[in-house]
């Protein structure tokens, strides 16, 4: 969308930009906090925003995404139409379907139910943001082998929960599988392939068990 | 006479999905994820009665806030509004917050009318009438007829039972809503659609905008997924379209998913009171079906074929839609296979039951159906029938197991003799072949690479497959399971031609596989463009035909005291004639069988009879199949080259339900009548709910 | 949703302070912001953010009792080594509630304070009686899903596995009320819901829920749900129990039903006919139609009763296989 362009951060001093959101607590730039982030939300903590459109930068996939969003702007509407990052889908906004699973912290959420503005200073990774230099991860390239998807929409949130679960569990059961991705829908049908495509992500053997007769 | 090689690569085998790396990197764009410059979002206004008499819509206010670019009303009025959800204004906007606000700014002016939601309702006498002077009920003349002599064949029957079958109506709900994103150029109009055919949806435009069909686009490069719901014009297009006409700018309208439970189609309800008779020996002497279901304010698919895959020497059927305030269905999946055959099985295991017979056996007697027959054996092979199969109820405690199967027949498949494609070849040898049709995740790319490939004998990596524009020859919409059936003559077609040409040209013999880029580069510096079409081929060889059949058996076990059915195991037995991709091709079925699995135990659409709205508008309490549901499913496929290409899509979700059904009736040796079977629905089959007596105040 | 002005509190005075006018606490958001994308609440002006609030996501391991704080996440409950051990039945509670990414992001807290599932009152366009209308849409039509136990006019059950859980171990929530904590149970904490239709639970505006403390009392507990689905779906009817186990016989013993009434429904006759004694089917079936006494089906959730008895048996039943 049409990004009415924010102040950039770039090579202004830390303090010149908090200064020119208008914080009292601009010598907060001074005292030795970790992060922007971290910073931010000291000096803006109690200070009320909105309603209409004030600066959120957020991190995703290692960037930087600097935008004017109203307060009640989710996560994935910022991503998907106020910027270009349209791998996370629209499936519900109702935090039921999980089209729009992102990873925050390395913890697969909801990214409709979460409003952008308190997605600031968190680790957000998206389906795009997991192909290293082009190549696939272990996870895509499994669900490509497996043919684990269809008409691809439910697709990247699935993959985001099996990358999620193989970070933090890297031999699960099936069981394991099914209990990770029990917050994604699928109308295609492909659930039985990504049960396989997480099994072979993770190192297991997996074998069709379809059997062609030739009549 | 052209017909398919015996010998080959890649035809029947496994290929991968040729456009999957898009789908897992997020690369690829649906109509949802276009960001055409300066593009605007936009919104649409339903009717909150289920009828009403629309006076006036004050868009005032709404063109006031700011970010709003147009804002419009969907009908002239006054608009008679006869369903809860009914299109009534659109806005667009800069962002979709402005739209939100905009729509909440909408003034309407309306006179509610009585209505009625459900069948029942709508039968009475004194029902309101969902259009004027039309009575809410009509027999269906076509779905209606008889055979033989029924009432004298009943009596001669050693056993007859009698059961109300009843299927709700069911939502398609793909997980990509309906929507278009539309932009206005000097030639016309750029639609990049949801759609499952880019050609209807071109009608859809140019008729309602005025403009020639030469002047609409449209581009489907990604869909996610359409079930039969997709398939024609819409009205959401059009008022994107002008929305972006009066705006300036291109507008994305995509629906909800609540507005995905209104009025974008669904799969008629079934109340199926049948009669069905055997003799002693188990031939089905008498079948007798009275059936209603309604397609809302109006749609076709209530009549169902019964006694479905059966044939039965003396039988009557009446039938007739039973029109209410709900929005009008469409096409879904088969239709109306699916309830005939989940009510037909269901049916036969209990005449089965009656007869004290296996109901296996019953199938074998009476379905003389040669495909069908071998697909049975394998299938009880598979299932481990003769071992597992014990009398209805007879599985001992809490958690009772049971098997039950169920058959299909699919003859719409084939093919749309009107296909048509071409194929770019360049003097480096590389191909790009392109079909007007769309790949709604059934792999019709894949597809087409796969054919191309085997008949160059090029690899399906090396083609470059571009469907989904309207630009490039027509094409079938994808229903009816006929794409595949219809693509793969008309790429042999194309391939045929352009191995003709190219070793005209080059002067080479055999221009496929070694010899292609020899042959290419004598092309010189101009590409060379062939057109191909759909073709039979040899008859007694045909390069695809129809019909399709397909059997399914169910393991489930039931918690009797929760009612809970899990479904174990599905082994499914299909054929599709000559099979292009097996990879793909499971992908389908498992498909179809998940889906049929929702039908079966999760899925109903609600709607409230006291304010008329659809209750369960969302995916909390529409259920679908969860991957926590999902059984074990084992596929096997008859290949059968000899019949060319046929259709799989719908064969594979027809025989789920009535497999299932007849399962939980052999586990708990009760039937549960109607669909979904639900906990509270297999409790209340087993006698443990007690009756309701309303309390008095 | 509506617009909202947006803040981050830092001190629970200051939360207060922000949500006075007509604001709302956003802590994971689930609840809140399907309420606001429906617009079934009226404004709020102002979200505020308390995910900052010092202290509040902790879980303190004490000798006498725990203390979970109101924003420790579900997802943490259920991902938590030691309390699969000491409240086995928390753990099994938090594992089936929702989905893994819902769980990642709601807090304990707003489990506890969230409001009706009924379809009526999710929807947009039907004004039921917790709404100000003037019908209760379920009575007359779909109840599928509704109470068996009810105080007023409204049938919307609790639904909150937490407090059914909770209201087994006799766990108490602390909630700062006016700068003031207030100690509620579990039946104080939804007693309002029972009383009056408006109510979702017995929170006024302003409430703060900061914590839990439960007992270590009971070493065992358990937790089983009946739904539609196998997972990610509304429990039909939950069930949660807990006692200490002495010599084979149980001692404490509690017994909690979700989803059938307002309250967490507890019958302090059971509970009482089960102290000392040694659990086997006969018992806890006699213990589970002790608990539904007195209940009175609807039209379409008569099917919860022998659900409901069903659950009981088998989560008494699971306290006996504890180690």
């Amino acid at each position: 969308m049409k990004n009415t362009e924010p102040e950039k951060i770039g090579a202004h001093s830390r303090r010149a930009f908090l200064k020119s959101l208008g914080t009292v607590a601009a010598t907060a730039a001074t005292a030795q906090v970790q992060s922007v982030a971290a910073e931010l939300e000291k000096a803006n903590a109690e200070k009320t925003v909105g309603p209409g459109a004030v600066p959120v930068t957020l991190t995703v996939n290692g960037e930087k995404l600097e935008l004017m969003l109203e307060p009640r702007v989710t996560l994935l509407d910022a991503m998907r139409n106020y910027s270009s990052l349209t791998g996370a889908k629209e499936g519900c906004d109702r935090a039921t379907c999980g089209a729009c699973t992102v990873l925050m912290d390395e913890l697969p959420v909801y990214s409709c139910q979460k409003l952008a503005i308190e997605a600031q200073g968190r680790e957000i990774t998206t389906i795009e943001g997991l192909a290293q230099n082009g190549k696939l991860s272990p996870v895509q390239q499994a669900f490509w082998d497996r043919d684990a998807l269809q008409c691809g929409y439910c697709t990247p949130g699935f993959i985001m929960s099996v990358t999620a679960l193989l970070k933090k569990n890297p031999h699960p059961t099936p069981d394991q599988v099914k209990h990770a991705c029990a917050g994604n829908l699928c109308r295609c049908g492909t659930h039985p392939h990504i049960i396989q495509a997480a099994l072979q992500a993770s190192g297991a053997k997996v074998t069709s068990k379809t059997e062609v007769i030739h009549a | 006479m052209p017909s398919w090689p015996e010998k080959t690569k890649y035809i029947s085998k496994s290929t991968l999905r040729i456009d999957a790396p898009e789908k897992v990197t997020g690369r690829a764009h649906y109509a949802s994820d276009i960001q055409a410059a300066g593009w605007l979002y936009g919104m649409i206004l339903r009717s909150k009665w289920p009828a009403a008499t629309i006076s006036a819509i004050n868009l005032e206010k709404t063109l006031q806030v700011p970010g709003i670019k147009a804002a419009i009303t969907a009908k002239d009025l006054p608009q008679t509004v006869r369903f809860y959800g009914e299109e009534i204004a659109a806005v667009c906007g800069a962002t979709k917050q402005a739209c939100l606000d905009a729509l909440r700014a909408i003034e309407v002016t309306a006179h509610a009318l009585p209505f009625a939601v459900r069948e029942d309702d709508a039968k009475k006498d004194d029902a309101p009438q969902v259009w004027d002077g039309k009575p809410n009920v009509s027999v269906s003349a076509r779905g209606s007829r008889e055979q033989g002599a029924v009432d004298q064949a009943f009596p001669e029957c050693a056993a007859v039972i009698e059961g109300f079958y009843t299927t709700p109506v069911q939502l398609h709900n793909p997980m990509e809503t309906h929507g278009n994103t539309v932009s206005w150029t000097d030639d016309g109009l750029t639609a990049w659609a949801s759609t499952q055919a880019i050609s209807a949806s071109r009608d859809g435009f140019a008729g309602p905008l005025k403009l020639d069909h030469s002047q609409v686009r449209v581009i489907t490069n990604f869909m996610g997924g359409g079930f039969g719901s997709k398939l024609n014009g819409s009205v959401e297009g059009v008022l994107a379209a002008r929305l972006s006409r009066e705006a300036k700018a291109p507008v994305r309208l995509m629906l909800t998913r609540f507005d995905e439970a209104l009025a974008v189609g669904n799969r008629p309800s079934s109340f199926q009171k049948i009669k069905i008779g055997a003799l002693a020996d188990g031939t089905l002497h008498a079948f007798e079906l009275d059936n209603y279901g309604t397609p809302g304010i109006s749609g076709g698919d209530v009549e169902l074929p019964q006694p479905y895959i059966y044939k039965v020497p003396n039988s009557r059927v009446k039938q007739a839609h039973v029109a209410v305030n709900a929005g009008a269905s469409r096409a879904f999946r088969a239709p109306p296979h699916p309830p005939a055959s989940y009510a037909m099985e269901s049916a036969m295991d209990d005449l089965a039951a009656k007869l004290g017979m296996d109901p296996l056996e019953l199938r074998l007697k009476n379905d003389s159906n040669e495909v069908r027959q071998r697909e049975y054996k394998i299938g009880a092979e598979k299932i481990g029938w003769k071992e597992k199969y014990q009398k209805p109820g007879s599985s001992p405690g809490v958690v009772k197991t049971g098997i039950g199967c169920a058959g299909a027949a699919w003859g719409g498949g084939g093919a749309s003799k009107r296909t048509q494609g071409d194929a770019q070849i360049n003097p480096d040898g590389s191909i790009e072949v392109r079909l007007g049709v769309q790949d709604i995740g059934t792999g019709t790319k894949t597809v087409i690479a796969v054919v191309a490939a085997e008949m160059l004998g090029l690899k399906p990596e090396q083609i470059t497959v571009k469907v989904g524009d309207t630009n490039f020859p027509p094409g079938p919409g994808s229903g009816g399971s006929t794409t595949c059936a219809s693509i793969s003559p008309t790429v042999f077609d194309i391939c045929a031609n352009a191995l003709q040409q190219l070793q005209t040209q080059s002067g080479i013999a055999d221009a496929r596989g070694n010899n292609w880029f020899a042959a290419c580069k004598k092309l010189g510096v101009t590409p060379l463009v062939v057109h191909g079409q759909w073709q039979q081929g040899d008859p007694s060889r045909p390069l695809s035909s129809s019909p399709a059949y397909g059997v399914q058996f169910a393991e489930v076990a039931v918690d009797t005291e929760t009612g809970l059915v899990t479904v174990k195991k599905i082994v499914a037995v299909h054929d599709c004639g000559l099979i292009i991709d097996t990879l793909t091709l499971e992908s389908q079925i498992n498909g179809g069988i998940i889906m049929g699995m929702g039908y079966a135990l999760y899925e109903e659409r609600v709607m409230d009879d006291l304010s008329g709205v659809v209750l369960n508008p969302n995916f909390e309490t529409y259920k679908l199949s969860g991957i926590g549901d999902v059984p074990e499913i084992e596929i096997t496929l008859l290949n059968m080259p000899e019949r060319g290409v046929i259709g799989i899509g719908e064969p594979a979700t027809i025989a789920t339900a009535g497999a299932i059904a007849n399962a939980v009736f052999n586990a708990i040796g009760a039937r549960v009548y109607s669909l979904p079977i639900t906990p509270a629905r297999v409790l209340a089959a087993l006698g443990k709910v007690p009756p309701f007596t309303a309390v008095k105040p | 949703m509506k617009a909202f002005e947006y803040a981050t509190a830092l001190s629970t005075d200051s939360a207060r302070e922000l949500v006075a006018g007509n604001g709302a606490y956003l802590a994971g958001g689930n609840d809140l912001l399907g309420l606001l994308k429906e617009y079934l609440v009226p404004g709020p002006d102002i979200l505020v953010n308390i995910k900052s609030l010092p202290g509040l996501n902790r879980i303190e391991r004490g000798e006498n009792s725990w203390i979970i704080g109101a924003l420790v996440t579900v997802g943490e409950i259920e991902r938590d080594p030691e309390i699969a051990k000491v409240f086995p039945g928390l753990r099994d509670a938090a594992s089936e509630i929702a989905s893994p990414q819902i769980r990642n992001v709601a807090t304990v807290g707003g489990n506890l304070s969230q409001h009706s599932r009924c379809w009526y009152f999710r929807h947009r366009d039907t004004v039921c009686l917790k709404k100000g209308g003037d019908l209760c849409y379920a009575r007359n039509s779909e109840n599928r899903y509704h109470s068996l136990f009810t105080g007023n006019d409204c049938i919307s059950p609790v639904v909150s596995s937490l407090a059914t859980t909770f209201a087994a171990l006799d766990a108490t929530a602390i909630v700062l009320r006016d700068g003031q904590e207030a100690r509620m149970s579990m039946a104080g904490l939804y007693q309002k819901a029972w009383k009056e239709v408006a109510a979702h639970n017995s929170l006024n505006p302003g409430d703060l829920v900061l914590r839990v403390e439960i007992p270590t009392a009971r070493s065992r507990s358990a937790y089983m749900q009946a739904s539609d689905k196998h997972a990610f779906d509304w429990a039909l009817v939950s069930c949660a129990a807990a006692a200490e186990v002495v010599d084979g016989k149980l001692n404490q013993p509690r017994v909690a039903l979700g989803s059938i009434s307002p309250v967490p429904h507890q019958v302090e006759a059971a509970n009482q006919f089960l102290e000392g004694k040694t659990l086997d089917d006969a018992t806890a079936s006699q213990a589970a139609d002790m608990i539904l006494a007195g209940a009175t089906p609807l039209e379409h959730n008569g099917y919860k009763v022998p659900m409901a008895l069903a659950l009981i048996r088998r989560t008494l039943l699971k306290l006996k296989g504890e180690a």
